[in-house]
Parts: C-alpha cells; structure tokens; sequence
C-alpha cells in the first residue's frame, strides 16, 4: 500500500517537473528559434520586450490569450475545437516514457528517471506520433476552408508515409537492444551510441522525424505562399498557440527521441546525467532551426517519392543488414 | 558527380548560414538610432509657395486623382483677383502609401515630399493633415517656378504681359 | 445607300451621310472638334483626316466634308494621316494657353484627349501666345478666349441652332474672337448648350465654376423635371450637393441640346431651406414617431369618419411609382378621395390630353421634322422651352409656324403671329374642327379658313396647345380639329404642354376619379378630415387660394410628403421629407406619353459645402450624414402599406395592373423611354364645365407662366434667381393709352386677390383688353395662377 502511495507520488513529482521544464522550453524554443533565424539572415530578431527580448514569449501567450476566438460559420465546431488540443496533448503525452536522467538511487529505493517506465515504451511513443495526425488533419478538415482542407490532406499523407521510414529506422536499434523499453535502449548504448552503431538507420531516422515535425524542409502542410498557413488558416487566438506549442513540444520530443534512440540518452562524461540529456535535445533543436535556416522547401511530389522510393527501401536494406550482422555476431 | 554536386550543394548553405550567425546584424534600432533619409526620401507631403509667397496649390484635383489609394480630398475655390486656390485640403496619412504619385502630377509643384517619415501616431485624427498644417512657407525644392505666370491667364500679372505673351488683341478691328 | 470599306471593315449607310458618321457606326471615332451630330459639319478644324486609298476621291481628305459613296475604300489611321493629325493638334496648341490646371473643362475637354491620343507633348513653336481679353457673359456661362481653338461650334449652336443673335465671331485672321460686341449677359434661353458644345475651356459653367472634376462627379443618367417635355439630362453631384446638370443625347425628345431652365434649375435639390427631417407640427421628430402619429392619426379618423374622410393628392411633380402607390393605398384605405393634381383645369386638361390616339401625338423629333406647326394658346419659351428650339429645327428646314395667341409669344425662328383674345382661340378650333362649316368667330373667317386649308394640305402638319390656355374644353377642340384636320396619309398630329413632367402619369392613373375641387368641397363641408399630399403643394397650385387656404384650415390633418419647402409645408401638421429626382429613382412621363426611367445620381445629405461652413470635412468619426433623413416618396408609402421597396417588383405591378404601362420594367434610363401602350378613353361631358368664357368689356387679367420663376422647382435654384424678372404687368399700348400709362412706371393692378403694385411692361403684339401677368412665386403675384378663365381687374397709376 505505502508503495504504491509513494511511487503514485513520485510519479507526480515528475510528472510536474517534466511538465513545468518541457512547457518552458516550448515557449522559449519558439523565442530562440526566432532570434537564431533573425541572426541567420543578420536581423536581431525579437529584440522589444524585455532584456534581449527575453520576456517575448510572455508577450506572445498574452496576446494569444486576448485574441477574438474565431470560428467560422461552416465549421464543424466541436472538431474544430478539439483538434488543436489533440495536437497539443499527444506530444505532451509522448514525455511519459521518455527517460531523462539515470535512475536515481535514494534511501535504497532505485527511482526511474522516467514519468514511467513501460516495458514497450517505444511503441508508445509511435502509437502516440500517430495519433498525432489526427490533430492536424481533424483541424483541416474541420475548418471548411479549401486551404485548412489541403493542408490536413497533406499533413497526413506526409506524416503516414514519413511514420513507416522512421519505425523501419529503429527496428535495428530494438533489435540491437533487444527491448522496447526506452530505459534500456539508453542503457544499451554504452559505450557507442546508437548513432555511430547503426548511422544509417541514424539517418533515415532524422530526416523521418524533420517530416514529422512538419518544419522546413518538410514544411509543405503549412506552405504559406500556396496555403496561406495550411492547416491552421483558420484558427485565431489560444487555439492557433495551442497548434503552435504543440509544434514545438514535438519539436522537443522527436529530439528526446533522438537522444534516446540514437545520441545516448542520458550518457556522458563529467556533467550529471539531466545536463548530458538536455544539452543532447537542445543540440538537437538547434540542428532543427539551423535546418530551418538553411533549406528550402521541397516540392510535394519530391517529398513523397523521397520518403516512398529512397527511405523504406534504405530502411528495409538497413534491417536486412543488421539482422544478417546480428546473426553472424550470434 | 552530379551526386557530389548534390551533396556539396546540401551541405555548403549550413556552412553559410552557420557564419552569418556571428555576423553583426545589419537591421538599424530605429528609435534608439535614427538615420537621416536621402534628400529624395519619400516622406510626409507638403504643400509649398510660390517666390511670390502664394500658395502654390491652385486645386486642380490632379493629385487626388494620381493617387492609387485617394487619401487626398480638396475643394477648389476662387479668390476675389481670380485666382484658383484650395478651400481646403487633407491628406490622409493614415491611408499614403507614400509612392510619390501625386507630387508627380501636381503640375504647380505644389505638392512636394519631404524627408519626414515619423507619422505614426495611436490617434488616428492626428495623421490627418488640414492645409493649414500642410502648408509650409517656403517653395521646397524648387524654388523659380511660378504657375500663375506661365499659365496664361491673368491673375498673378495682367494678360498679355507675362513671359512670352503678347498683349492682348484688338477684336474690334478688322485691318490686318 | 452606298457602301464602303473602312479600316478593312464594310458598311452601307444611307445617301448622304458623311464618312465621319459612316465610321462612327462601326465603332470607330475619327477624331474631330468641329463636326458635331447636331450641328453638321464644316471642315474647320482639320483634325478628322483620313485617307482615301480607293473611290471617287484620293489621298488624304476631311472625313466629316466627304458623303460616303460607293467603292470608297478609307483608312482611318494610316501612318501619314496620324502624323497630319499630330500636326494639326500642335498647330492648335500653338497659342493654347498653359492651365489645364484652373480650367473647368479638364478631365473633359476633347482638346486635352487629342493633344494626347495626337502625342504632342512638348511645344516646339517659341514664339509668344496670343492672348486675349474675357467678357462677361452673365450669370451661367464663364468665358475665357485664350483657350479657343477656332472651331466655330459655339456660333453654329448659338446662332444657327438655338437662334440667339447676341454672340458670334469677331475679329479677322489670328485675332478670331468668339463672344460678344460688349460684355453682358446672353439673351437665348440655349445658351447654356454652349458649354457642352464647345470642345475646349473657353465656354465653361459659370455656376460649376470651380466646384469639382468630372472624375470626381457622381453621375446618372436622369430627366429633367422643371416641365412637361421629359429632357434627358445627366446631373452631376458631389460631396451631396447636386453641381451641375447637362444634357444628355435623346433624339425621340431633346435631341443634343436643353434649355436654361433645365440646366441650371438643378439648385433646388440644395436649398439651404430644404426641410430635411419629419416634423410633428413645428417640431422635428424621428421617422418612427412620424409614422406612427400618421397611421394612429388615419386609425382614428378611418374608425370615426370611415375611410371617406382622408383625402389624398399628389401632383405632376411625383414620379409614376410614387401615384401609383398613392392609388393603391387609397383603395387600401378604403377612400376614393383621390387626386393627382390640384389645379382642376391642369388635372382635366391633362386627362383629355392624355386621351389622344398615339399615333396622333407628337414628340419632340415630331416637331422638328413637321412642315407646319400651329401654336394655339401656347408659349413654347415659358411652357416648355425646347419646344422652342425643336420648332427652330423646323423652320430652318422651312416649315412654316404660326403662333395664335394673346400673349407677345416670342421664338427664336421667324413665325407669323395672330393676337387673338382667349375666347376667341376656343371657338377658332371648334371652327377648326369642322373645316367644310367654316363656322369660325366672327374677324377669323380668314385666318381660320386659311389655316384649315393648311393644315389639310401640309405633308405633316402639327397643332400645338397649351393647357394652360385651352382649358379642358380647348384641349378637347384642339384634338376634334386635328382629326378634322387629317388627310389618310398625313395625320395632323397634336401636342399639349402639360403643368409637369409627370401630369400625363396622373392622368392616365386618375380615370373618372375627382378633381381637386370635389376634395376641397369635402374639406368645407367636414366630410374629408385628413389630406395627405405627396409632393403636392395645393395651396400654391389651386387657382383660388382664400378657398383652399380656409378648406385646408378645417383638416384635422395635414401630412405633406415634398422635397421643397412648399406653402402648403407651413400650414401641415405632419411633415416627412422625401428626395429630389436626382436622389432617387423613378418613371416620368412626358407630355406625349413617353415613359422614361431616371436613376438616382447621388443620396440625400446636406451639401457638405453647407454643414462645414466651406471649410474641411469634419474632424470626426460619424456614421450619420447629415440631412440624409429624405426617403423616395414612393418608399414612404412602400413602408406605410408594408410592402418590399423593391422598385422592379414595384414597376412589374404597374404594368401587370394596368396594360397601358407595358414595358416599364424593362425601361433603361440610359435608352429613349417607351411610349405608354395606348391612351386612356376620356370625356369630359361629366365634368363641370369649368372654364365659363366671359364676354366682357372690362380690362381681363391673364396669368401665365414664365421662362424663369413659375416653375417650383427651378425657381429655388438661386443659379437662376438673376434672370428671373421682378413682378410686372404687359398692356396692349391702346390700353396703355387709355388709362394713361408709361412704359416702365409703377402701376397699380386690382385684381381678386388685392391691390398689387407693379411695373408696366407694354408689348404691342399682344391681344388689346387684357392685362398680362406672370406667374412668378416669391412675389406679390405667387397667389395669382395661370390655367384659370381671365378674371376681372382695374388698373390705375400708383
Ligand atoms: S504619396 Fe501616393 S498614396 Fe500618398 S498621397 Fe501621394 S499618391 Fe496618394
Ligand atoms: S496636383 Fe498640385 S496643384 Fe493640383 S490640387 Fe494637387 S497639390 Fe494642388
Ligand atoms: S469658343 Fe469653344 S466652341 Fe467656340 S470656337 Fe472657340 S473652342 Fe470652338
Ligand atoms: S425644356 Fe423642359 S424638360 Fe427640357 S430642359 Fe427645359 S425645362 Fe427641362
Ligand atoms: S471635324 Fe472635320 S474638319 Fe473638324
């Protein structure tokens, strides 16, 4: 009874600190990725509210929160209403399994850095990316907008195809592992990471979780020369910020799966575990904008074949030769 | 190598963009640091006199008819010696779009842009500018031209003796 | 009917058109100054250049000088033809004045648009300008000769067209000279067709002066309400002041031209009196509280009185909508107290004018092309002035006009005139309507038996009347003696000029209703309680004005509907403001029964120019306009019986109720308006008789109309205030000399409605016995209305 009391508590902890720090870093992601882009093309970027700008986030929710709450006539308002919370709670949801730190051993008691710990933790994390779609293309379709519409219909055809390159992507590393539990994956990567172990599958799985995330160069699902802003056209106030949030928390947890997956997790020399994980997704993040900065948008058809004719079958290469390698190692 | 070419290609823009990252922005603070505009700075209109001190506006609606955006109204009126001139005048600044336009198609060189940009105000009324807050004293950048005595008629002079005029005719005679 | 190739493209137009009017009907202007649809051509200005590739004539020739003929082939813009042109232009531009920017014509002027279309951008020519001196040419027209370009349009209009003889051409060689010998106000009544004739800045509108652009004008295509006639015009307003009116083309009536009275009477829709919100008594209440008292009010008297006792009246003045809805509201209420006009002479002259056969009723273009007119008992220049000028276009094709009468008519033509007293002009019709009797007044045997025989012989012979004059009775003769008067295959045709320009609408819509009379009987005996008058001024109008003044004082209501601050508007107890034509749409019809559409040109407000103070717009934010509380009189009844204002539905249910308005929803303002589709059948045999002819020694007074002040509407124009003459009185010199009166002197006139004080006028060809007054409002002879039988009066020294 006592034990569960506790470990009821723990997770609660957790849960608040995982929440607190993750919302946190949303926000002020979208504030750095703004001023690193600004600096990228030699503007300051916000520079107005507060030190540096530093209080720009604040401003934003703000102005969020203030803003009429627009729903248009012809919508399907109850879908209409949920689908940017959908967005926003299954990436929220994702950090359950993600193990941030080394387990912690306290008064005899080993404590999992984890909000919780699940044996098939990986299969979580993609049933919950693929609920993910639902947000995006629910919100589209429910905006009776032909540009809301186009944008859904493209999120999810994007997400569907880019979801099978990256779950062939980490079939090696499971099977390297021999466990779906993210814990040990991470455990498992001592000395080498993942990365180096399996780089191509390292690769696939990058440029699949960059399409997830729908950011440039994948970007197409809210082209804004062609659809004006894509699935969200026509979403206003805290409904648009709750899309936007989500966008970065999944920014943050395809770069705590990546850490997971392929950099290590929590493993590093000197710094106390939480630092090595939270530099790790944090220079995963930079990548991401500096992609941002860098690449131009692909042409839809480019993208789907991309994913359809180069990725699945590297991926498929990428298990055969593991597989063989893993058999002839024994 | 086509394919080096395409990975070269991919990777070259991160280095670029990865240098201009510790480049000095090139965007001016503006209020904290103001630049002085080029003398054909597109700026807040003004309504210039004459070298005789008139007002050089005479009403002709050209303006208001160039303007892609008709933030200028007018009504014309005529003073007792005959002379042409704006009853009033306003121009909607909160509406220019500050494309130079209507200085093109004053034919008096009345209208004119100056090098004034700070306009923006949170009280709307206030970007509406009057005649009397239009007008300025001087002739702004041209100062020889004088419609009135070259447009033939007699107002700013008597007919006939203004540059390149003859005095007027005779039409009751008919001797050649 | 030769044909021809024009640019490639072939054409046949009829013998003797010219190649500029051959090529304007494939769509392609040749640009010209001097030619013009109206005035014909004369090859001065040289611009209309084009060449003749093959035919009768080579090279390249004036096209406005050259009729079209068979196997010409013509190209209107080879490179040599345009590089004429170009010459041409600059040759013109030589000593064109440097001012487009102060000219009134800019953004209008053909001179302007050629220059360009001519691509002559920069003088060449060094030398010094001509210039000349300006003259004043009175109140309606700017003059400024510097900008002339020597086409000779104004002339050929003032002169040739409109015949005014006090502007033409001075000046020889470069010092041409297109005014007057000495300055002072044009005498024709057309002068205003000056400023829209001439192509350049020189003839401008002196009370538009400065006023506006035509790009920032707010037009529509509309007509002319200040008479009978229905002119086509296109009023422009601005900033919600009504700025100027032109004219527009309609060749079934005006033509190219309109007169004076039309083209500056358009000030009446700004008049700072012009009552622009509902009163309740004398105090301004909201559209709401008005409405409301209205329709308690009518509840009341309806449930006390029945429905008999509310009396209904609109006039001339209104729009067809607007009687028709009057009609149907009546018969909603259930009271069969209707009227369309006050004056029971006006109103039964013009149903039996309404009652001619169409095809014996002229219009206008009739007019012009009729080889004898007959004017009996109408003034053409006080009734409807372009009548005046259709009449000219006749006789300058040398139709022959006579004028019976006897006022001193005056036209702009050369006539013969027969001063006849007034009774004697009924009994010369009734002699003129049965030709073999010669039954004609005694001293008109001749004139009445050469007129028959004149008529009977003429190719198309015309009989014009005035209602005003004839009377219920002369209308009815002057019908009966054209069809006397016509020959199978030429018809004399008949046309009546009628109080306003929409008489013939309430016409057609009174039937065998009441006359005013009945109503105001009503109102004296207390059977009628309430009066509703939609823009109907019956104290002004009716001919008696103790009477209808001392019947409208027993109403327990008066509602007045009306635009202008009428006399009727002092005594109402309910006021509620509604539009001037140029502010809404709706159906006139003219005189001949032409139905035709005006749009609204502008929404009603008090002219920026009044509520500012002449200074900027105001520095607010407002939704509300000022003033802008008039409705369409048809859109008040519209929301008084609960129906849609929907005018189209509106115009199909006229013309579903009655087959006589059939087309009105598909009338175009922008086309020639329709003819109703046949007349009314009417006789007078059940009307009073209302116009007793007396014999009498006793000097007669006669009241007529005038070019300027009769008309309600153009006399609160102040544009026209200056040309409207003071009170007088016109005397035969015999009558002159028998009561010892001097040209010019005070006189004292006793008439029935007092002792007035006026100058005497005397006019030599006018009919002895009778003393002539006009009808001018705003003076002491307002109460005096023309349309009645002479009355009684004395005149002595004052
Ligand atoms: S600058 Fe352009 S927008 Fe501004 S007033 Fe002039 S024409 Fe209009
Ligand atoms: S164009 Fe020039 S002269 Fe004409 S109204 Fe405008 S400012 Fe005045
Ligand atoms: S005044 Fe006008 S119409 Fe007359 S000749 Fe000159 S330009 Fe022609
Ligand atoms: S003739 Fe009559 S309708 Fe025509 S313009 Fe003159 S007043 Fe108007
Ligand atoms: S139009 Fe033919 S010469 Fe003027």
């Amino acid at each position: 009874m006592n034990d569960v009391l506790l470990t009821f508590i723990l997770i609660v902890i957790k849960l608040g600190l995982v929440l607190g720090t993750v919302l946190s870093l949303a926000a002020y992601m979208v504030l750095a990725e703004r001023k690193i882009l600004g600096r990228m093309q030699m503007r300051h970027g916000p520079n107005r509210v507060g030190p540096f700008g530093l209080l720009q986030p604040l401003a934003d929710l703000i102005k969020l929160l203030c803003k009429e709450d627009l729903i248009p006539e012809r919508a399907d308002r109850w879908v209409f209403m949920l689908a940017p919370a959908i967005s926003t709670v299954t990436a929220l949801l994702a950090f359950a399994v993600i193990p941030f730190a080394a387990p912690l051993h306290l008064f005899g008691r080993t404590i999992p850095m984890v909000v919780c710990d699940l044996n098939v933790g990986l299969l979580y994390l993609f049933a919950l990316s693929s609920l993910a779609v639902y947000g995006v293309a629910l919100g589209g379709w429910a905006s009776q907008s032909k540009y809301a519409l186009l944008g859904g219909l493209r999120a999810m055809a994007q997400m569907i195809s880019y979801e099978l390159a990256m779950g062939l992507a980490i079939v090696p590393v499971v099977m390297a592992s021999k466990s779906f539990s993210l814990t040990a994956i991470v455990a498992a990567q001592q000395p080498w990471p993942n990365a180096i172990r399996h780089p191509l599958a390292f690769l696939i799985f990058v440029i699949a979780i960059m399409a997830e995330s729908k950011r440039t160069p994948f970007d197409m699902p809210e082209a804004e020369n062609e659809l004006v802003a894509g699935f969200h056209t026509e979403y206003s106030g805290m409904r648009f910020g709750m899309f936007f949030v989500g966008e970065y928390l999944n920014l943050i947890v395809l770069g705590a799966m990546l850490t997971v997956l392929f950099l290590g997790g929590w493993h590093g020399p000197l710094l106390p575990s939480v630092c090595w994980f939270l530099i790790k997704v944090l220079g995963v993040a930079f990548f991401f904008i500096w992609v941002r900065g860098t690449m131009p948008r692909l042409r839809y058809d480019q993208l789907m074949a991309f994913g359809w004719k180069i990725l699945v079958p590297l991926g498929l290469l990428n298990i055969l030769v593991t597989a063989a390698w893993l058999l002839w190692r024994g | 190598m086509s394919l080096w070419r395409d990975i070269r290609g991919t990777i070259l823009p991160f280095w670029v963009t990865l240098r201009y990252l510790f480049r000095r922005p090139v965007t001016v603070c503006y209020p904290e640091r103001k630049q002085t505009p080029a003398p054909r700075y597109r700026g807040r209109l003004v309504l210039t006199r004459d070298p005789d001190g008139e007002e050089r506006c005479v009403a002709c609606h050209l303006c208001s008819a160039a303007c892609p955006v008709d933030c200028i109204s007018m009504q014309a009126a005529e003073r007792e010696d005959g002379r042409r001139h704006a009853a009033w005048f306003r121009i909607n600044f909160s509406r220019c779009i500050f494309c130079g336009l209507c200085t093109e198609a004053c034919p008096t060189l009345a209208l004119q842009m100056t090098s004034e940009y700070e306009l923006a105000s949170r009280e709307l009324l206030q970007v509406i500018y009057e005649k009397d807050e239009l007008l300025i004293d001087g002739c702004g950048k041209n100062d020889g031209y004088n419609f009135y005595r070259l447009a033939g008629i007699g107002v700013a002079a008597p007919r006939g003796s203004n540059p390149g005029e003859t005095p007027p005719v005779d039409f009751r005679s008919n001797l050649p | 009917m030769p044909t021809l190739i024009i640019d490639n493209q072939t054409v046949t137009v009829p013998e003797g058109t010219n190649v500029l009017e051959a090529a304007k009907r494939l769509g392609i202007e040749i640009p010209h100054f001097c030619h013009h649809e109206a005035l014909g051509s004369v090859g001065a200005c040289r611009l209309c250049a084009v060449e003749f590739r093959e035919g009768p004539v080579k090279g390249i020739q004036m096209s406005c000088m050259v009729p079209a003929k068979d196997g010409m082939v013509v190209d209107t813009g080879s490179a040599e033809v345009l590089a004429y042109r170009a010459q041409v232009i600059e040759w013109l531009m030589t000593n064109h004045p440097h001012d487009c920017p102060v000219c009134d014509e800019g953004g209008e002027c053909q001179l302007q648009d050629m220059t360009v279309a001519g691509g002559h951008g920069i003088r060449r020519y060094t030398g010094p300008k001509r210039t000349y001196q300006n003259q004043n040419l009175g109140p309606f027209i700017a003059h400024e000769m510097n900008r002339c370009i020597q086409c000779y349009r104004c002339v050929r209009t003032y002169q040739d067209y409109c015949g005014g003889t006090d502007f033409g051409v001075l000046g020889s060689r470069q010092r041409l000279y297109f005014g007057r010998f000495s300055d002072g106000p044009l005498e024709s009544p057309f002068a205003g067709n000056l400023i829209d004739v001439c192509p350049t800045g020189v003839l401008t509108d002196k009370t538009y002066r400065f006023k506006s652009r035509i790009w920032d004008l707010q037009e529509a295509p509309s007509i002319c309400p200040h008479c009978s006639l229905g002119c086509a015009v296109t009023p422009g307003a601005r900033y919600r002041q009504l700025q100027r009116r032109r004219a527009r083309t309609n060749n079934r009536t005006n033509g190219h031209f309109i007169c004076d009275r039309g083209r500056f009477g358009y000030g009446y829709a700004n008049h700072p009196d012009r009552p622009r919100y509902p009163l309740l008594g004398h105090r301004r209440v909201t559209w709401q509280e008005a409405l409301a008292a209205l329709q308690n009010k009518l509840q009341e008297l309806g449930e006390l009185f029945g429905p008999g006792s509310i009396g209904l009246l609109t006039s001339s003045r209104a729009t067809l909508e607007t009687q028709f809805l009057t009609k149907r509201w009546a018969a909603a209420l259930g009271s069969d107290q209707l009227c369309f006009e006050a004056h029971p002479g006006r109103d039964l002259g013009a149903r039996v004018a309404a009652s001619q056969r169409l095809d014996r009723t002229a219009s206008l273009e009739d007019v012009r092309n009729c080889d004898l007119a007959v004017l009996i008992g109408a003034d053409p220049l006080s009734e409807a002035p372009m009548l005046a000028l259709a009449l000219r276009q006749a006789a300058r094709r040398g139709a022959r006009i006579v004028v019976v009468d006897p006022r001193p008519v005056e036209l702009p033509l050369a006539y013969e005139r027969h001063a006849v007293s007034v009774e004697k002009l009924g009994q010369l019709l009734r002699g003129l309507s049965r030709p073999q009797q010669s039954e004609f007044p005694s001293s008109m045997e001749e004139l009445g038996g050469s007129l028959a025989s004149a008529l009977l012989a003429a190719k198309s012979p015309l009989l014009i009347g005035g209602t005003d004059l004839l009377g219920p009775q002369g209308t009815e003769a002057m019908q009966q003696a054209a069809e006397a008067c016509s020959q199978p295959e030429t018809p004399c045709r008949t046309m009546f000029l009628l109080a306003g320009p929409n008489s013939f609408g309430g016409a057609l819509l009174s039937a065998e209703g009441p006359c005013f009379s009945s109503l105001l009987e009503g109102m004296e005996q207390g059977r009628i309680k309430a009066l509703l008058c939609f823009e109907a001024d019956p104290l002004a109008d009716y001919p008696d004005r103790k009477r209808s003044r001392a019947a409208l004082a027993r109403l327990d209501m008066l509602a007045v509907f009306d635009c202008a601050a009428t006399a009727t508007l002092q005594e109402a107890d309910l006021f509620f403001p509604t539009t001037a034509v140029e502010e809404s749409t709706g159906t006139l019809i003219n005189n001949e029964g032409r139905m035709q559409a005006f749009e609204q040109v502008f929404s009603a407000g008090t002219p920026l120019a009044e509520s500012a103070g002449g200074s900027h717009p105001p520095r607010f934010f407002s939704r509300d306009i000022p003033g802008s509380e008039p409705q369409s009189a048809w859109g008040i009844l519209g929301a008084l019986m609960g129906r849609s204002a929907d005018l189209l539905t509106l115009r199909s249910e006229i013309e579903k109720n009655d087959h006589r308005f059939a087309g009105l929803s598909q009338l175009e303002a922008r086309g020639e308006g329709r003819r109703i589709a046949a007349p009314r059948q009417y006789s007078l045999s059940h009307q009073p008789n209302i116009s007793g002819i007396m014999g009498s020694d006793q000097l007669q007074l006669l009241v007529t109309e005038t070019l300027y002040g009769s008309e309600l509407l153009s006399n609160l124009s102040s544009c026209l205030h200056e040309s409207t003459p003071s009170a007088f009185v016109m005397l035969h010199p015999q009558d002159a000399a028998r009561f010892k009166l001097e040209e010019g002197k005070k006189v004292l006139l006793g008439t029935p409605v007092g002792d007035l004080t006026l100058t005497l006028r005397i006019a030599g060809d006018m009919v002895p016995g009778m003393a002539i007054v006009p009808r001018l409002r705003g003076t002491v002879l307002e109460p005096l209305v023309p349309g009645t039988e002479p009355l009684p009066c004395r005149i002595e020294k004052a």
